[in-house]
């Protein structure tokens, strides 16, 4: 069995305010192997963001942030490496797309620009007209048609969609192992949503990109992930291949999420409660599929 | 077939001058019956919020009559005009003064509006608070003391403190979690019947129109391209910007994605 890219042991996080100790993550464990696409999903609070920072090691770099397990990224404990290893990690072999792109990228530079701070990452010598050839094929990829437009904006003078395009064309720019996506394309309209995904799944299969994928939408989990943990006030309670979860959801939380979501066919408001003892019930756990 | 409570008669709104006009609104016309619950759904930019604004009165249209009960809307809206129609906001926390405590922004529209005797008000705000589904001690705390679905059922009661029979929701659930969010459309549905009351739902969540509208008209660009039944319009959309929306949306079981393909290869039928 091959080293999975991210594998998150009993990690645990909390936060020494004036009030005293709050812990918000209970000791959560998830792994994403090398090229698979993995989504967190959980209601706002779940401890599903915050995640993600510790992964990227923002979070580390606060003072009131008490963190404990084990976070390994290509087998490589995060724990134990220097600030400057951890640093080069970041927007090379680890990128990160956001929720919303415009306000993501800086204002005040031109897209092309940005490509190639980003691109000086892996290789500190590039020339600008190799960044900017090389931003252009990847905006391709992404089907940006005008490219040459494009990099010559500021991002608010492109539109949602195309600034979510560019985000995960840098992100996906330095063939990172691992990118992490945080709600993408909420902030879009559907049909913009579900182009900007469709895109998003095609590239990360093509460059065999693992994804851990940040969501509060099922829906948009359902079609993108090939496995799904459901976070819960700071603790997986399910988790399995997104087939068997969707279609026969254990736990009781995730049951009662899934019965949550309106229906497009139709039903009517769903009667359920927004807080049960069940919920607190233990994780349950879907067997993986066969792989071929 | 009873009269509309609303009626918008050809409304447009034209913002800008000169060479930069935005058209948000074209030549809009459809009627609203007592005790339905009409949604207006479109991607942003489609004008649904300017025309939920210009229901409302926040500002008038460039052209064209909005009636209420049979009567034109005045451009500048009297006391009255403004307690008959009554608006739920996106978000809760910045649409309740953060100052005020839930009582008080509560009593407010109940002293604006001259509601029930100064001595029965403080009793009203505990029956409204009551009504969806809060505790009536609630009134002493602040908004931020609350999550965000205990703050929308808040801004609920608000537009139903002055007892007005037309509620415009703008995107009433789009900010809460999907349990929460099942809550309140459940709620929302509830008061529309003990009250008799009616609701423009304003939205860009086909899942949730699909399951709380009676009828739902379909924006795009400032104007309305569609209008029509919930069910029909999801079983046989007439317009093809419809059939894309709704087979854009993304969904949990099956059923609901054989919808959406069917949907969609009606598409490609007719292009």
């Amino acid at each position: 069995m091959s080293i999975p890219t991210l594998d998150i042991q009993d990690l645990k996080l909390g936060f020494k305010g004036y009030t005293g100790y709050a812990e918000v993550l209970h000791g959560i464990s998830l792994s994403v192997a090398p090229g698979e696409r993995v989504a967190l999903v959980g209601e706002s609070g779940s401890g599903k963001s915050v995640t993600a920072r510790i992964v990227l090691g923002l979070l580390q770099e606060l003072r009131t942030a008490r963190i404990s397990g084990s976070v390994r990224f290509e087998g490589k404990e995060l724990d134990r490496l220097t600030k400057r290893e951890r640093h080069a990690l970041r927007g090379r072999a680890m990128s990160m797309i956001f929720q919303d792109p415009t306000s993501s990228l800086n204002p005040v530079f031109r897209i092309g620009e940005q490509f190639h701070d980003v691109l000086r990452r892996a290789d500190a010598k590039i020339t600008r007209e190799a960044a900017l050839e090389r931003a252009a094929s990847i905006l391709a990829e992404v089907s940006v048609r005008d490219a040459d437009r494009v990099l010559n904006a500021f991002p608010f003078q492109l539109s949602g969609g195309l600034n979510q395009r560019v985000m995960i064309a840098m992100a996906l720019a330095n063939e990172p192992a691992l990118l992490i996506a945080d709600e993408p394309g909420t902030a879009l309209d559907v049909t913009v949503q579900a182009q900007t995904l469709q895109l998003m799944r095609k590239l990360v299969e093509e460059h065999h990109t693992a994804v851990l994928f940040i969501s509060h939408n099922l829906g948009v989990v359902r079609e993108f992930a090939d496995r799904v943990y459901v976070i819960y006030k700071g603790r997986i309670v399910e988790q399995g291949p997104t087939r068997a979860v969707f279609e026969g959801p254990r736990h009781p939380y995730t049951r009662a999420l899934m019965a949550a979501v309106p229906r497009l066919t139709g039903g009517g408001i769903p009667d359920i409660e927004e807080n049960s003892p069940d919920f607190g019930a233990p994780i349950e756990i879907h067997p993986d599929e066969v792989q071929t | 077939m009873t009269a509309p409570i609303l009626e918008l008669d050809n409304v447009s709104k034209t913002f800008g001058t000169g060479d930069d006009v935005v058209q948000a609104a074209q030549s809009i016309s459809f009627g609203v019956t007592k005790g339905e619950c009409l949604a207006i759904v479109g991607e942003s930019g489609s004008g649904k919020s300017t025309v939920a604004n210009m229901i409302l009165g926040i500002y008038p249209p460039t052209s064209g009559e909005i009636h209420l009960n049979g009567s034109v809307l005045p451009s500048r809206r009297q006391l009255a005009h403004r307690r008959a129609i009554q608006l739920v906001q996106q978000n809760p926390l910045s649409s309740l003064n953060p100052k005020r405590s839930i009582g008080a922004s509560l009593r407010l529209a109940l002293d604006v509006h001259e509601i029930g005797a100064k001595n029965e008000r403080a009793d009203l705000v505990s029956a409204l608070l009551e009504e969806v589904g809060l505790p009536a001690d609630y009134a002493k705390r602040s908004p931020t003391a609350l999550s965000g679905g205990q703050r929308q059922r808040v801004a609920i009661a608000r537009a139903l403190a002055c007892q007005s029979q037309l509620v415009v929701l703008d995107e009433p659930t789009s900010a809460l979690d999907v349990l929460v969010q099942a809550r309140v459309l459940k709620l929302l549905n509830q008061l529309r019947e003990t009250r008799n009351l009616t609701f423009v739902f304003i939205t860009h969540d086909l899942s949730v129109v699909r399951n709380i509208a009676s009828r739902i008209a379909v924006f795009e660009r400032g104007r309305m391209i569609e209008l029509g039944d919930t069910s029909t319009l999801f079983s046989n959309p007439a317009h093809p910007y419809t059939r894309r929306l709704i087979s854009a949306v993304p969904v949990v079981t099956d059923e609901e994605a054989a919808l959406r393909s069917a949907l969609a290869a009606g598409l490609e039928d007719t292009n």
